[in-house]
């Protein structure tokens, strides 16, 4: 390899790991997105307001302090608490994407493999079935005594559907995810 | 003509570098030029004399003076030909020191010939100069106020007890604005009416106020010195000169009970009915929504005041200043729907407060829970209901309400001492003279401060309310019981600010307040000269500050008409009347609506035109005429500037006089050294270069071309830097069109603090252009191609 080449190497190298770290940058990603956390005032008003925060341990203020000061944010638990049912964002003074800014941290997440057993198994399941929660007996059973088939008129029926769905789900690494 | 031509040494500062002898030797011989002098300090006194008597004795009659900045020493020069019997406007300065011998210390020879270039360019204007004359119109010394709360009526007393007549324009029928109704005011405790009333009174009986209730202005026409003003006066049905104010005589024969609007509601008044006890003028009004016209008041009435017949008067007066007072509105609650502001009656407004506090308020003073009629045992505040908070449009800081809502807490613990309170706030902001001892004296006594923004006010099932938060400070998502919610609304500007922007032709922010000139440096000097706002009309602020505003404004508008008369800047534009087509392109461009096409002719204010030359720019018949910089003026500099191509690559520069001509001294006076390519030509804007300019320096030779102003947004005359953009923009692809690089035209936005980034950006102009080649080289290529 003569130095030119070195040299354009070195560069492929140095591009692709910015970008991979850009990719993994959560900051980074939100700018991308267009959503805007840094002018957060800590008002509290998300926290407030939040339906999962009267039972759970999430704090949407809290986490969104943790998202703007450290990649750490990946690893918060609370980060999966949220309902996404939109009251902060509704109600932000500020008029931040609140609930935007979570579901793309939890992409970020994902895509570097933090997510729960729970996840997991949900991602086999649609991987296999073609549905996140896919028919069981019991159902089965109840649709016939209903009058119904067997299956409904999803891919649990039609072999050739489940085949395009596993397709694409496979150009999209979903099972990336669960392998990490 | 006879030119005397004049180069300082500035010691050594200019000498060092330039050989003022070659100089002296190649001026000599250039046309016109009868003297020519050198001096070590041509602004010590010795120096300003001897030009003073060469003028005399060499009968001169137009002056160059090549030495420092114009900035520096116009003024001193043109005082000298003004005292030697000369008109002051013959004056040429060549800036041969901030922009030549500073900034090129290692070329002195380049620089040399820069410095000739540039006085050869001087000459050239200097040739074309018009003996100008100042003009002078009579100013009318009355002034009208619009809006009589409290930073009007402080402008209005100001400019009476200094000789000065004021109309003032008040909506409502009485003065005192919303002060009037407040029950105390921070920081000093003190009662809000007993400090405003007496000055309320002062208002009506000056003799040089005249007072207008009940009335709003509806057409502003002319300039700063002599505004006419249309006021409508709408009718009161209670004559002012009869009506004895005893209110008790027509109010309780009254039939129709109303909701009182100074009590936003909360008490009741009559259809006839005094405003508020300590109202200005004392004279009952009929709320024309309400009054069913039975009569009762009328046979009632012992002093014959009533008049079912009276109609609106409209009222012509002239005046020479005007101060816009016009105040504010509170923030509407019930726009913050999860606070059930108008659903649960136990949320009321800080405002609703003042009221229930103010003795002569609709419970005489005796804080009630409305819903109980009980003295309050609970009692919250919501902070920031309508400010900081951009889902209702008003990112803005209301600055009052924190020190308000403190006050208000402070009063319901002295009057009921078993009371809790809790302020719930995002950041308590109490900046200002004794402020922050005023928000330790509230925690000391014992009220609770709760960091968090309240989400939401609640009713739970023994309909007691309860507030929803996060204790950000312990980060505990919290709920509390409250009996009574008070909502610290923030202030918006009010509804009629649209009506008054078009009658005075003011410009607003993007938070609907009235602009300034300057948000910093003219706080109270709108865009429109002669026009003046104070208090919250140019934004939310607190008594003092409105007060401070009222007697700034009036200081600004004696400042205007103290001697009677103004002057007419000679830099204004003119249209030659023979030119014009009256197409009104002018008319846009001016966003200061000083020029007006009418019958088909443009006719600009020349008194309050701030000669900015955009619309000159833009003029298609080139009927625009800059009185102090026509395009004769700058034509014949840039000829001058390409007559001799000295230097390879050429620029000619158009730099705007306040940021980047600045700009370029600051550099100088850095030392900061570029190359010696630039021939620069000051303009009062980057708005004035005219499409033409730039063709001719090219058609001259020049191979680039700089128009450099105020950075975007940043302009002195505001948006006359975007004209300019526009217009060069679309320049660059005509010039493409025409086969020239689009490239050698260059624009720049720098402020007048960015010396560095001026001359780096002349450095990189300068290698550019090397790339690109001499001008025409690109055409020789393309002819090639072809």
């Amino acid at each position: 390899m003569d130095d030119w080449e070195q040299f354009i190497s070195n560069r492929k190298y140095y591009i692709t790991e910015k970008m991979i770290m850009k990719e993994n940058n959560v900051q980074e990603q939100l700018k991308e997105a267009g959503i805007d956390i840094l002018k957060c005032m800590q008002c509290g008003m998300c926290s407030g307001s939040c339906p999962s925060g009267r039972h759970t341990s999430l704090n949407v203020r809290r986490l969104i302090r943790h998202a703007i000061r450290s990649q750490d944010v990946l690893e918060d638990e609370e980060l999966w608490m949220c309902t996404t049912c939109y009251n902060c964002q509704e109600r932000c003074p500020r008029c931040i994407d609140i609930v935007d800014a979570i579901l793309k941290i939890r992409s970020i997440a994902a895509h570097k493999g933090i997510i729960l057993p729970e996840h997991k198994q949900v991602i086999k399941l649609l991987l296999e079935y073609g549905h996140a929660v896919p028919i069981d007996e019991a159902n089965m059973k109840k649709r016939e005594e209903l009058g119904l088939e067997r299956f409904p008129e999803t891919v649990h029926k039609d072999i050739e559907a489940l085949n395009e769905v596993k397709k694409l789900l496979n150009v999209c690494k979903l099972a990336d995810i669960i392998d990490q | 003509m006879r030119i005397g031509v004049y180069i300082c040494h500035c010691g050594l500062n200019i000498a060092h570098v330039i050989n003022v002898h070659s100089l002296l030797e190649k001026i000599s011989k250039l046309k016109d030029v009868v003297l020519v002098k050198d001096l070590q300090f041509m602004c010590s006194d010795s120096g300003q004399d001897s030009i003073a008597e060469d003028i005399r004795t060499h009968d001169l009659d137009h002056i160059l003076v090549a030495a420092c900045s114009p900035k520096l020493h116009e003024p001193t020069f043109r005082r000298v030909l003004q005292k030697a019997g000369l008109n002051k406007y013959m004056l040429e300065m060549v800036n041969i020191r901030e922009q030549c011998s500073w900034v090129h210390m290692e070329e002195p020879q380049l620089a040399t010939q820069k410095a000739f270039d540039l006085i050869r360019m001087g000459l050239a204007r200097l040739k074309l100069l018009d003996p100008l004359q100042i003009k002078k119109v009579s100013a009318n010394k009355e002034v009208l106020i619009i809006g009589g709360g409290v930073a009007g009526i402080e402008a209005a007393l100001t400019l009476a007890d200094s000789g000065y007549h004021v109309h003032m324009v008040e909506k409502e029928p009485t003065i005192g604005g919303k002060m009037a109704l407040l029950n105390e005011v921070f920081p000093t405790n003190d009662c809000s009416i007993c400090v405003l009333a007496p000055k309320m009174t002062d208002v009506q009986q000056h003799p040089s106020i005249d007072l207008l209730t009940m009335a709003e202005v509806s057409e502003v026409r002319g300039f700063a010195g002599n505004f006419q003003v249309t006021i409508v006066k709408k009718p009161r049905y209670v004559i002012e000169d009869k009506c004895k104010g005893c209110v008790d005589e027509c109010a309780r024969v009254c039939p129709v009970e109303i909701p009182n609007r100074f009590d936003l509601g909360m008490g009741r008044t009559k259809a006839i009915n005094m405003p508020i006890p300590q109202a200005v003028p004392q004279v009952t009004y009929i709320d024309n929504d309400y009054c069913v016209g039975c009569g009762l008041c009328l046979q009632a009435c012992p002093a014959d005041a009533i008049d079912y017949n009276m109609k609106e008067e409209t009222i012509s007066i002239k005046v020479g200043a005007i101060v816009l007072a016009s105040g504010y509105k509170p923030f509407d609650a019930a726009r913050k729907e999860e606070y059930g502001y108008g659903v649960y009656s136990d949320v009321i407004t800080n405002m609703e407060l003042e009221r229930l506090l103010n003795a002569s308020g609709p419970t005489r003073g005796k804080v009630l829970v409305p819903s109980t009629g009980q003295i309050p045992k609970k009692v919250a505040f919501i902070q920031c209901v309508g400010s900081r908070d951009e889902t209702v449009g008003n990112p803005y800081c209301s600055r009052v309400c924190c020190m308000s809502a403190m006050k208000n807490a402070q009063l319901l613990k002295e009057r009921y001492h078993d009371i809790e309170i809790t302020i719930h706030y995002i950041d308590i902001r109490a900046a200002g003279e004794m402020y922050e001892e005023y928000y330790i004296r509230s925690q000391s006594m014992g009220i609770d401060f709760i960091r968090g923004k309240v989400a939401e006010v609640q009713q739970d099932l023994n309909s007691k309310l309860f507030l929803r938060f996060e204790d950000t400070l312990s980060s505990e998502i919290r709920e509390e019981n409250y009996d009574l919610v008070v909502l610290s609304t923030g202030m918006e500007a009010p509804d009629d600010a649209d009506k008054i922007s078009r009658v005075l032709n003011l410009s607003r922010r993007t938070d609907r307040f009235f602009a300034t000139a300057h948000p910093k440096m003219r706080p109270v000097d709108s865009h429109v000269k002669g026009i003046y706002v104070a208090g919250c009309a140019s934004g939310p602020k607190e008594i003092q500050a409105a007060i401070a505003q009222g007697i700034a404004a009036s200081a600004k508008a004696m400042q205007l008409l103290s001697r009677g008369e103004l002057e007419t800047d000679p830099q204004s534009a003119h249209v030659e009347e023979e030119k014009c087509i009256g197409c009104k392109i002018c008319e846009d461009v001016c966003q200061f609506g000083k020029i007006k096409v009418n019958n088909g002719k443009a006719i600009v204010d020349e008194i309050s035109c701030y000669g900015c030359g955009a619309c000159s720019a833009s003029c298609p018949t080139d009927a625009i005429l800059m009185y102090n910089s026509t395009d004769e003026q700058i034509l014949a500099q840039v000829r001058a500037a390409t007559e001799v191509k000295s230097e390879f690559p050429l620029i000619v520069a158009f730099l705007c006089n306040w940021c980047s001509y600045t700009c370029a001294d600051l550099a100088g006076v850095s030392r900061i050294q570029y190359p010696t390519n630039i021939r620069v030509i000051r303009v009062m804007c980057a708005g004035r270069v005219d499409p033409g300019f730039v063709l001719e320096a090219f058609k001259g030779g020049a191979d680039g071309v700089l128009i450099a102003g105020c950075r975007l947004g940043e302009c002195h005359y505001i948006f006359a830097n975007y004209n300019a953009k526009k217009r060069m923009e679309i320049l660059q692809g005509v010039l493409e069109d025409i086969g020239i690089d689009p490239h050698r035209l260059k624009m720049e936005w720098i402020s007048a603090a960015e010396g560095e980034r001026f001359a780096r950006s002349i450095e990189s102009f300068v290698d550019e252009l090397r790339e690109i080649g001499p001008i025409g080289s690109e055409l020789l290529e393309g002819h090639n191609d072809g």
